[in-house]
């Protein structure tokens, strides 16, 4: 169905925690514009594969390939520098910088002229002009960028961070959990932004607990069981939440 | 100039917010945030204004040319001190480190004759020296910033009385005395020296990246680390900073007494943190305007002369700085609290169209 070039492709990851196998022979296939639901139970491996995919972990065998090209992280800095971001449940906002600050932090534009190269004098409103339009760009309705991160709730608070990864270019958006502990409204907030960033080309792996969102937002969904994919189901074919619980246990 | 006039948008004038905001107390919180500082203008110009109804000695060139000189020294150690402290750090060894430095210029300059150039060189690379010790067992090594200085509070000043044998040294020349007694344009050096640190502070708080990278390693360092902030370096660097701070200022005091004095620098980490405090730099870290610094310690300076002015003894000074600054920890605590309050009407989902799926 999707024709889109494939972005992120792992491949026969095994990793091991001493006498443990969190993951054992996985793969995982993304392609752009795509929303790949991970679900299992705690334990299947999901948060290893995160690390993995996010550069936070080392596969002791397997590939993970970017954009067709083979990959090999030392740190998450060296996913995010080829476009894979993930987004964790603590977001990595500084709560008293508004939310311009956040999204520019360690990326501050510099102004015109002797000022802004030679003493490194911001470009202040320059930086909230994009943030602005990049939050028009991706449909994202936020107070005015101006506001503390500590005045957000907590579904805001996920937008900015969701939206800082795609603005800074990464086009893999790896997002644990992102709904979990969010009111109805907010969890709104962050579903319909990954609609709109999936129409808008970016590729997203989406952890959770909740089959209603998984099932709402994903095009194909891995079920993972002890270490293991069991399963990679297409969405469209009238996947039902009762399926994917008894995939997770074992039932089915 | 133009650096300074920007960043101080934020108390001066009140701009419109660009969307709607919702919720009477948010915006009240917001306006208390954005004008901390310019509450504490507020209330130096009241009392100033007041000082001035009652004595007709002070609003004139010549008392306002002293207050600005009495403040200078605290001003200077206050501007690294007030970017340590918005970092989440704290500095109680300034004063210490002052009489070190200052130990080590008399010591260079009336005992082994060195020249003064290089005496003064050598006692702001004392202050350097110290400030890099703290910084790296403090930033690196990650050892408690209070102990660490409160050791260094304790253990420069026996360093210094080792080296001096607690004898005054004087006689330093016309040339030194101009650094403590000298003026630029009828303004005196140390305040050159003073105001001249602080464009170049604000120029930093406000306008260069470093600012608010210091703000969020005092707000959550975690976060700043993992978007690549330099939460160990920046630290480091501000303590060398605090360090060469109170070296000069130990340098200007000697200067203006003529006296390499053991007793330099006795209660000057206080006065300073006062100021930092007072001008609403939270203790915790993350959050802080150096203009609020500016007025704090301005307001330090005019009430002290004001109320010496009125003839008013020296225990009320202490009474009444003590007491507004629990009343600015109140303020502070009040608006927080108010900041804390989630609006839930300040959230509207996005009710733009889907692009196709």
């Amino acid at each position: 169905m999707n024709e889109q070039p494939v972005v992120l492709a792992v491949e026969g990851i095994t990793k091991r925690f001493g006498a443990v196998t969190a993951l054992n022979d996985v793969s995982l296939e993304l392609r752009a514009g795509e929303v790949l639901g991970l679900i299992g139970d705690n334990g299947a491996g999901k948060s290893t594969m995160v690390g993995v995919m996010s550069g936070a972990l080392r596969p002791d065998e397997g590939t993970v390939s970017v954009d067709g090209v083979e990959r090999s992280f030392a740190n998450p800095a060296e996913a995010r520098a080829v476009g894979i971001e993930t987004v964790f449940q603590n977001l990595a906002l500084v709560p008293t910088l508004n939310i311009a600050e956040n999204v520019f932090l360690r990326r501050e534009q510099y102004g015109p002229g002797m000022l802004g190269k030679t003493f490194h004098r911001m470009h202040k409103s320059a930086m909230r002009r994009e943030v602005r339009e990049g939050f028009e760009r991706f449909g994202v309705t936020l107070p005015p960028v101006r506001t503390k991160v500590s005045a957000l709730s907590g579904g805001q608070r996920q937008a900015v961070a969701i939206t800082r990864a795609v603005l800074w270019g990464s086009h893999i958006v790896i997002m644990d959990e992102p709904a979990a502990a969010l009111g109805v409204k907010q969890t709104e907030l962050v579903l319909s932004l990954v609609e709109r960033l999936k129409a808008h080309g970016v590729a997203i792996v989406f952890i959770s607990h909740n089959m209603q969102h998984v099932l709402r937002v994903a095009d194909r969904i891995a079920v993972f069981r002890l270490g293991r994919k069991v399963a990679d189901i297409d969405v469209h074919d009238q996947t039902t939440g009762a399926h994917l619980v008894g995939l997770m246990t074992g039932a089915a | 100039m133009a650096q300074a006039e920007s960043a101080g948008r934020s108390w001066r004038k009140p701009r419109a917010p660009r969307e709607p905001r919702s919720g009477g107390l948010r915006r009240l919180a917001a306006l208390l945030a954005n004008y901390q500082s310019g509450g504490l203008l507020i209330a130096l110009l009241v009392m100033g204004a007041i000082f001035t109804s009652m004595s007709k000695n002070f609003l004139t060139h010549r008392n306002l040319t002293v207050i600005l000189l009495q403040v200078s020294i605290v001003g200077l150690v206050a501007i690294p001190q007030a970017m340590l402290v918005l970092s989440g750090y704290v500095d109680l060894s300034v004063g210490s480190v002052a009489v070190l430095a200052v130990a080590m210029f008399g010591q260079m300059a009336r005992v082994d004759h060195h020249s003064l150039a290089l005496s003064i060189a050598i006692a702001l690379a004392v202050g350097a020296g110290w400030g890099l010790m703290n910084g790296v067992l403090i930033s690196y090594l990650e050892f408690s910033p209070i102990i660490v200085t409160l050791g260094g509070f304790a253990g420069a000043r026996g360093v210094a009385e080792t080296i001096t044998h607690d004898v005054t040294q004087f006689g330093f020349g016309d040339k030194f005395a101009y650094l403590g007694n000298g003026t630029i344009l009828s303004v005196p050096v140390p305040a050159v020296i003073f105001l001249g640190f602080f464009v170049v502070g604000a120029y930093i708080w406000y306008e260069m990246p470093l600012g608010r990278h210091m703000m969020s390693i005092g707000a959550d360092k975690i976060a700043a680390r993992s978007r690549g902030v330099s939460t160990k370096l920046i630290p480091c660097v501000l303590y060398v900073f605090s360090g060469i701070a109170a070296a000069a200022g130990g340098l200007i005091l000697t200067s203006e007494l003529d006296g390499a004095s053991p007793s330099i620098g006795i209660g000057l980490e206080l006065q300073v943190l006062t100021a930092v405090l007072l001008g609403g730099v939270a203790f915790a870290g993350g959050r802080g305007s150096l203009w609020g610094v500016l007025f704090g310690i301005l307001f330090i300076g005019v009430l002290n002369n004001g109320l010496i002015l009125l003839n008013i003894g020296p225990y009320v000074v202490n009474l009444a700085v003590g007491a507004v600054l629990v009343a600015a920890a109140g303020a502070d605590a009040f608006y927080q609290r108010l900041e804390r309050i989630p609006v839930a009407a300040a959230e509207p989902v996005a009710a733009e169209p889907e692009a196709s799926t």
